[in-house]
């Protein structure tokens, strides 16, 4: 386990290191500067802005020089305002995943709860109910979602914020638009593995003892039933934290999926490719984590190893 | 789909809010002001801030020799008064004695000779450098190039400025014969920092004695302060230097030991801590319209040089405006409290400021309504919301000072009378309509208030009857008004007309597609280029291909000439046409995107920058403007507007063209609705 562990986290920082290289490159490739603008200064004062951030240097200096300090895990200086990128990610990410988190905390308590209540009235109306509202969740896009919610629970009833990011009662409204879609997923996730579990010899024997309908869903039929989703949780956690791009813009929310836009922009590529590796690394741990904790919830593969 | 439509449906429904204000009017905090600004602020330092979501901030930070009055003109704030001489070249500022730093410290001149400098600088590498290259010796000072003589030599005598090859070794280069304590003034103080024996240094100034440098050290985020000359080896002390004079024409050749770049150089004196003399290239009548903008304004010796980077930073910042920094979060806001060291901290009346950044226009507009802002700055609006403001109490559209046109790239579209054509094609009176934003249509560079909604008294300014066509603009209150020249308006005879005359000129070489190239971010560019490509096709029969471009990318392909026509826009800092509108289009100018050159617009602007009566000037100018307009590598479309949100019981925050304020006078009014508005 431990090798394993090693050999993940020793490609994690390969792909770092090649997802750095690409996006610098690509920034250098891409026409305009990060200090080009609508009004052009003259070029003397160029000059010496281009030398302040060293963008008179040859490109081979200047990829050594980001290489270099990226060894000391230093991400560089963003070419705008006066913020490290280090701390641009401290924070900033931060924020993401709170938004991320709650987004996610969301989608699995209501996805798991309609997904349980579609499968235990199989076919009835509470079914079609729960699955509307998962299929409702699953194809609205969130830019169209988070104006509709806004315009709603924000502007028309008043009971919520519709921007920026201060009290849990700001986040409500970002969180449940960004978790909505997974929480589609999840129901449905959840639903046919439900139906599927609660078809096993196990959970008949459990009905034979004679436990009540709900301890054998809960207890006995959702531990298996929900596994489809537990395999679903990694990439739904990584898109739901790096992934909120078009939300934080709809909400104002100071996370870091503005600075990756405006970093592209900007042709900053220290910001870019800060992002970029942070969030490789990031990925990397989370898809550990999950594979530790499907191990802990599926008796089966915890005794096969 | 039908999700999508039912959206829609329900967006529209509910959008449109009721009632006199727009929103929900807050009970106000009569002690607190919270305006919600219309992107990040990337910078506060005002040798680098270059925005207008950065100016909001920095102009209540950061006082200058003059402020804005409710015009945006200047008035007096540090320096109470001032006389400028009859040549317009030397204007001197009698400083305010009361004026202090927030850490206590009075401001003198020194404070102004020392951030000019730094501003000019090439290690500051501010953007804003060359909004002092007027004051004398400021260009080859920001190229680097300038250099005093120490001693008498090589056919200069000392004291005479001079100018090196601009990739001469540094002659400021100094190495540290040991380790060094950098402190606060020369001869001792504080200690601001140490730097290693070896370490390689920047002179930028010397003190009176020339005993003590003050010196740059560039390793981390950077440091500056005192050193003894005597601890410093000079590098390239025996290097022979080819030099030319900057004052005279002479050239010789002189040691390194011999030149240094010193602020002693620019036309920035300081004869008494309370008296600062300023000297220009040419006559500048608009010098104090330059001194009311970022570069001008006094930085902190003893905070930046600590914190280079970041001393504008809470905790590290010193100030010296009506309000002072007490907290910043990226992409949330700036909390500002009014400042107890302030000269005229009795006039102010907030005692708190929120500032919030907000990037997303829809974002800001729902805040604004939720009430929880009290003021929307201009921009702010998405356009789209436009209509649902209209006739709103608390919303004001007005001119701004900006100008949106078409580039005509004359080599690709070589024929005047083919440019002339493509401006008679548009009846620019639909854009408004069209675009929903209150756009005053224009067929001039220059922008300013139309001329219909101007009072008697400048009517009478300008010269104009109220039923004259076009906009003009109100340059120094009460006495120099500017009413731009005229290019080809709609008229669809002519247009053809025109048309015709190009067709016989260029034959063969005639474009039988146009490409219109504009920029994507924004859908109101969109909208106009469709609106041209029609209006091209239906007047003139012309086949146009619309392509838009990443904005980084669009500028490059204009600057290198690669369209037929393309969509661009200038937003000045003050309203002066001759040095904010038409510099673009001198043949030198390093934002020539047309390729259009002409003698008689250089000659003009020359004759103009030579002359000392500023209404002299302007006419000079509007001849240069109307060369430019009968020559259309530009087709101008319309004046930008700008739309502001303003709580009803928000007092003086003024809308003016150039869309600046001030806050020290702006007040909130708990009894509005006694006090009616």
């Amino acid at each position: 386990v431990i090798r394993m562990i090693a050999a993940r986290l020793l490609g994690a920082l390969l792909v770092a290191v090649c997802v750095a290289t690409l996006g610098f490159f690509a920034l250098k490739a891409a026409p305009g500067g990060p200090f080009d603008g609508e009004r052009r200064v003259q070029p003397e004062v160029q000059r010496n802005i281009e030398r302040a951030y060293h963008l008179d240097w040859p490109l081979w200096k200047q990829y050594a020089h980001y290489m270099a300090g990226l060894a000391r895990g230093d991400l560089g200086h963003s070419m705008k305002g006066t913020s490290t990128v280090n701390e641009i990610i401290a924070q900033n990410f931060p924020r993401s995943l709170q938004l991320g988190l709650l987004a996610l905390a969301f989608a699995v308590v209501a996805g798991v709860g309609l997904g349980v209540l579609a499968a235990s009235r199989h076919n009835r109306a509470a079914d079609h109910v729960a699955m509307s509202i998962a299929l409702l969740g699953i194809s609205v896009p969130s830019f169209v979602l988070g104006p509709l919610l806004i315009t709603v629970f924000a502007l028309r009833l008043g009971w919520l914020p519709a921007a920026r990011w201060e009290g849990f009662a700001s986040m409500i409204l970002p969180a449940v638009t960004l978790g909505l879609i997974y929480m589609g997923t999840i129901a449905r996730l959840t639903r046919s593995g439900m139906l599927e579990t609660v078809r096993q010899d196990y959970v008949r024997t459990a009905r034979a003892k004679g436990l009540s309908e709900r301890r054998v869903i809960w207890k006995h039929a959702l531990r298996l039933g929900i596994l489809p989703v537990v395999t679903y949780l990694g990439p739904a956690t990584a898109y739901l934290i790096t992934g909120s791009i078009v939300i934080e813009s709809i909400f104002q929310v100071p996370g870091l999926g503005f600075y990756f836009i405006t970093s592209v922009t900007n042709r900053d590529y220290p910001v870019l490719c800060g992002i970029m590796v942070f969030y490789c690394l990031f990925l990397v741990l989370l898809n550990l984590l999950v594979d530790v904790a499907y191990g802990l919830l599926d008796p089966r593969i915890r005794e096969g190893r | 789909l039908i999700v999508r439509a039912l959206a829609a449906v329900l967006l529209v429904g509910c959008s449109v809010p009721e009632g006199e204000y727009f929103g929900r009017v807050p009970e106000p905090d009569p002690t607190h002001l919270r305006w919600c600004n219309v992107a990040e602020p990337e910078y506060l330092d005002p040798a680098l801030a270059v925005s207008t979501a950065d100016l909001r901030v920095l102009y209540e930070l950061f006082d200058g020799l003059t402020t804005f009055d409710e015009n945006a003109s200047p008035k007096p704030s540090l320096a109470e008064r001032w006389e400028i001489s009859d040549d317009l070249r030397r204007f001197t500022f009698h400083l305010r004695r009361d004026a202090r730093w927030s850490n206590g410290r009075p401001i003198t001149s020194a404070d102004f000779v020392y951030s000019l400098a730094r501003v000019l600088h090439p290690l500051t590498a501010s953007a804003n450098a060359e909004t002092l290259w007027r004051i004398r010796h400021g260009k080859p000072y920001s190229a680097g190039t300038a250099r005093l003589v120490l001693a008498d030599g090589g056919g200069f005598r000392a004291g005479e400025a001079v100018a090196v090859e601009p990739e001469a070794p540094p002659t400021n280069l100094r190495r540290a014969r040991g380790a060094l304590e950098l402190v606060s003034s020369p001869g001792g103080g504080e200690v601001w920092g140490r730097v290693p024996g070896g370490s390689e240094l920047t002179i930028v100034e010397l003190d009176p004695t020339r005993a003590w440098a003050y010196v740059f050290f560039a390793e981390d985020d950077g440091l500056y302060g005192w050193a003894p000359l005597a601890a410093l080896d000079a590098p390239h002390a025996d290097r022979v230097y080819a030099v030319t004079g900057l004052d005279r024409p002479a050239k010789g050749e002189l040691r390194g030991r011999d030149l240094l770049m010193l602020p002693e150089l620019l036309g920035v004196r300081a004869p008494d801590p309370h008296t600062l003399v300023l000297e220009t290239e040419g006559p500048t009548p608009f010098l104090l319209d330059l001194s009311l903008g970022r570069a001008f304004r006094p930085v902190p010796r003893e905070a930046v040089s600590r914190h280079p980077k970041r001393w504008v930073r809470p905790g590290n910042i010193v100030t010296s405006g009506p309000f002072h920094l007490t907290f910043w979060r990226e992409r949330d806001r700036f909390e500002l409290a009014r400042s107890p060291t302030f000269w005229g901290a009795r006039s102010v009346r907030l005692e708190r400021v929120t500032i919030y950044s907000m990037s997303e226009q829809s974002a800001n507009v729902n805040v604004y309504f939720q009430g929880g802002c009290d003021a929307l700055a201009s921009n702010g609006v998405p356009p789209s919301m436009l209509p649902a403001l209209a006739g709103k109490k608390d919303y004001t559209a007005a001119a701004y000072l900006g100008s949106y046109f078409y580039l005509l790239n004359v080599e690709r579209l070589p024929s005047v009378h083919l440019r002339r054509a493509l401006s008679h094609a548009l009846d620019r009176t639909s854009l408004p309509r069209l675009l929903k934003g209150g756009q005053i249509p224009s067929v001039s560079l220059t922008p300013g208030k139309p001329i219909a909604t101007l009072t008697d008294g400048e009517l009478a300014l300008c010269g104009v009857t109220r039923d004259t066509p076009g906009v003009a603009m109100i340059v120094e209150t009460g006495k120099h008004c500017y009413v731009p020249p005229r290019g080809a308006a709609f008229d669809p005879e002519a247009a053809r007309r025109e048309l015709e005359l190009a067709r016989a000129e260029l034959g063969a070489r005639f474009p039988r597609v146009v490409t219109v190239r504009f920029n994507t971010g924004f859908e109101q560019h969109k909208t106009i280029a469709e609106w041209v490509q029609n209006e091209w096709k239906r007047v003139l029969g012309l086949d146009v291909e619309l392509e838009s471009m990443e904005w980084k990318t669009y500028l490059k392909a204009t600057l290198a000439r690669e369209y037929d026509a393309a969509r661009y826009g200038v937003v000045g800092n003050f309203a002066d046409p001759e040095a904010e509108f038409l510099p673009q289009f001198k043949c030198a100018s390093p934002d020539n995107r047309t390729g259009f050159c002409s003698a008689e617009l250089d000659r003009l602007m020359a004759e103009a920058a030579d002359e000392r009566d500023r209404g002299a000037r302007l006419a000079l100018t509007r001849r240069a403007e109307a060369v430019l307009l009968e020559e259309m590598p530009i087709l101008p479309l319309f004046v930008y507007t700008q739309h502001v949100l303003t709580r009803p019981y928000v007092r003086g925050l003024h809308v003016n063209l150039a869309d600046h304020q001030s806050l020290r006078e702006t007040w909130i009014d708990p009894d509005w609705r006694r006090a009616g508005r």
